[in-house]
């Protein structure tokens, strides 16, 4: 009854696409290198189709139904709930979600916050939650790059944002003070592609699993 | 303004087309048509709805002060009615629905905050062969519409109660798994599992939520890991359930779904999704609620489902790109003394079945070819006298002939 025996999956640009292809590769479902993947965005493999998007937008493919799964990070599935369902933990791309204050700031534990702390990041949503559990004001500044800068020009008081190794945020002479949460890449599926076509979907998900697990 | 969108004549006469099969499909199974108002009362709503959904609907107060709202679904003035102005109807109550319902934001699935719905709703009917009716009767309604190669997952809300019951967990935790559930994340439900002392084959089960679908071989299969009652009866009604769907003949299209994540505090039974085919969301949905009628006061038995009938036109309008709008059948003009024959003819034709418009001005026989194809009809009939008409269609030669004559070939040739 299916009319797409073929398994879409969509991919991440950026940081996390050498984990994915590297999973991908471990799982002998596609071998293939970023260069192609990034020269055609859509490539066919027997019973796979792989297609590269922006990060944000995997969870609009994969919500859609327009790819059946998609590796994103964790980060990514904050900012925008969807319907999807988040199966496996790929274990790549670790990075944390973390407050920094400039190193010469005073802020520091929870008991130097100001009253109203202004917070300048690319993930309003998250940081918002975050304060508002630990019951603290904040005023959110949204910005869509170079978060690091804020503070240091006197935009803000602090800044939350992602790190893997800390070097941009020492760079730019920013210490960290709290940690809000972790981010590692996940696999997701869409609600009906699950349920439709589960043999062929479900395969592909073990597999991906059974990659992820495996890796050093 | 975002989230509303009007439909044009294409979009619109298959939505309409759609909604009517589906009611008309409800009827034919004994359920009878209601009509319940858009705006109801804070107060019968709040006898349903979360703390969620009350938050997603469009509020106001009437000229009395009272907090009134938009309805965001109809199943509940449907309960208000039964337990109400119905309450002197025997049992069971089959009732049928349609209309728009309105949520502040746009739902999950569409980017629509005004979406039309029709539902059945089967009160005062308990146990497996009321559950299989609704069921059939959701499977047949997607049918009538014209989907083609649908499915329906039929799962259980008693399967995960039980499951819950059974752990050993301090409720906090037991929130968390409930929460991480209802997102649909099982990475954070690994998490926190991992992080529980026990370890049971119910943990397993949990875990493998989104994959314990099937036949009925899954049922076995998850029979020999569950270890509690409610668990292990919901088991023995789905397949109930399921063999009496065999015998409703639609068991082709019936798949079992342990995993299915739904609304877990409303539904109190067997519950079911219906999905067309390459479309990421379901159709329909449905299920048991059995609590929802004592709240206005007739405790009863109840399942029923609601279609999303917006998807349903989607999915046709996509299926049909290459249909266009259903022509006209004729258009009629006239000039001179004919007009009095141009509106007997059109009602004559529409009498037959076939669409017509009559010209609203007089127009000599030349220019009435113009209009004819900006009107876009198969057929033009031009009315001069009472006596005389002339009647041209698509490649064929304009022929003058009695006006009776006409509406016996048109309605001969092409009804």
């Amino acid at each position: 009854m299916t009319t797409r025996p073929r398994v879409s999956i969509a991919l991440p640009t950026g940081a996390l696409l050498p984990g994915a292809l590297r999973t991908l590769s471990r799982s002998g479902l596609a071998r293939l290198g970023a260069e192609e993947l990034g020269r055609q965005l859509l490539v066919e493999r027997p019973g796979l189709r792989v297609i590269l998007v922006r990060p944000a937008d995997v969870p609009a493919y994969v919500d859609q139904g327009a790819a059946d799964l998609g590796i994103v990070g964790k980060d990514v599935l904050w900012e925008s709930p969807g319907s999807h369902y988040e199966l496996v933990d790929l274990r790549f791309g670790a990075c944390r979600l973390v407050l920094a204050v400039s190193n010469s700031s005073k802020l520091d534990g929870r008991q130097t916050w100001p009253p109203l702390i202004r917070v300048a990041t690319k993930y309003p949503r998250t940081t918002a939650s975050w304060f508002e559990a630990h019951g603290q004001s904040v005023e959110i500044v949204r910005l869509h790059g170079s978060v690091e800068l804020a503070p240091q020009v006197g935009l803000v008081d602090a800044i939350v944002d992602l790190t893997a190794t800390g070097r941009t945020l020492r760079e730019n002479k920013l210490r960290v003070v709290a940690e809000l949460d972790a981010s590692t890449a996940r696999l997701i599926a869409n609600q009906a592609s699950l349920k439709t076509r589960s043999d062929a979907v479900q395969s592909v998900v073990t597999r991906l699993r059974e990659a992820a697990a495996g890796a050093p | 303004m975002p989230g509303f969108r009007d439909l044009l004549p294409l979009e619109a006469e298959i939505l309409r087309d759609a909604q009517e099969s589906l009611l008309a499909e409800m009827r034919r199974h004994g359920y009878r048509h209601v009509i319940t108002p858009l705006v109801e009362s804070m107060d019968v709503l709040e006898l349903g709805l979360g703390a969620e959904a009350r938050r997603r609907l469009y509020k106001f107060t009437d000229a009395h002060g009272e907090v009134v709202a938009l309805v965001g679904e109809r199943t509940i003035p449907v309960a208000r009615l039964a337990a109400g102005k119905l309450r002197g109807a025997a049992l069971p109550l089959r009732l049928c629905y349609a209309g728009p319902v309105l949520s502040t934001e746009a739902g999950r699935f569409q980017q629509r905050r005004e979406t039309y719905q029709v539902g059945a709703e089967l009160i005062g009917a308990a146990g497996p062969v009321a559950d299989a009716e609704v069921i059939a009767l959701a499977a047949r309604c997607l049918e009538a519409t014209g989907i083609r190669n649908y499915q329906i997952d039929v799962g259980h809300a008693e399967f995960f109660h039980g499951i819950m019951d059974a752990f050993k967990l301090p409720d906090a935790v037991k929130n968390a798994v409930r929460a991480a559930l209802a997102a649909r994340d099982f990475v954070a439900l690994e998490q926190l599992l991992e992080k529980t002392p026990l370890k049971s084959a119910e943990h397993e089960l949990l875990l493998r939520f989104p994959a314990l679908r099937g036949g009925r071989e899954i049922l076995e299969a998850a029979g020999g890991l569950v270890r509690n009652r409610r668990s292990e009866t919901a088991l023995t009604e789905l397949g109930k359930v399921s063999d009496i769907l065999a015998a409703h003949g639609i068991g082709e299209v019936v798949h079992l779904d342990l995993g299915a994540i739904r609304d877990f505090d409303y539904y109190t039974g067997v519950i079911f999704e219906g999905y067309g085919p390459d479309f990421g969301r379901p159709v329909a949905q449905g299920g048991r609620y059995d609590g929802l009628l004592a709240r206005f006061g007739r405790p009863a038995a109840a399942t029923g489902f609601v279609v999303q009938l917006d998807l349903v036109s989607e999915m046709l309008t996509r299926a049909a790109r290459a249909r266009s709008l259903p022509r006209l059948d004729a258009a009629v003009a006239w000039s001179g003394s004919g007009l009095a024959t141009a509106l007997r003819l059109g009602s004559t034709l529409r009498l037959f079945g076939m669409r017509a418009v009559v010209d609203t001005e007089a127009r000599a026989e030349r220019e009435a070819k113009g209009w004819w194809r900006a009107v876009g009809a198969a057929n033009l009939v031009h009315c001069r006298t009472e006596s005389s008409v002339s009647w041209s269609a698509r490649g064929r030669r304009t022929q003058r002939l009695p006006p009776e004559q006409v509406a016996a070939r048109l309605a001969g040739g092409s009804a």
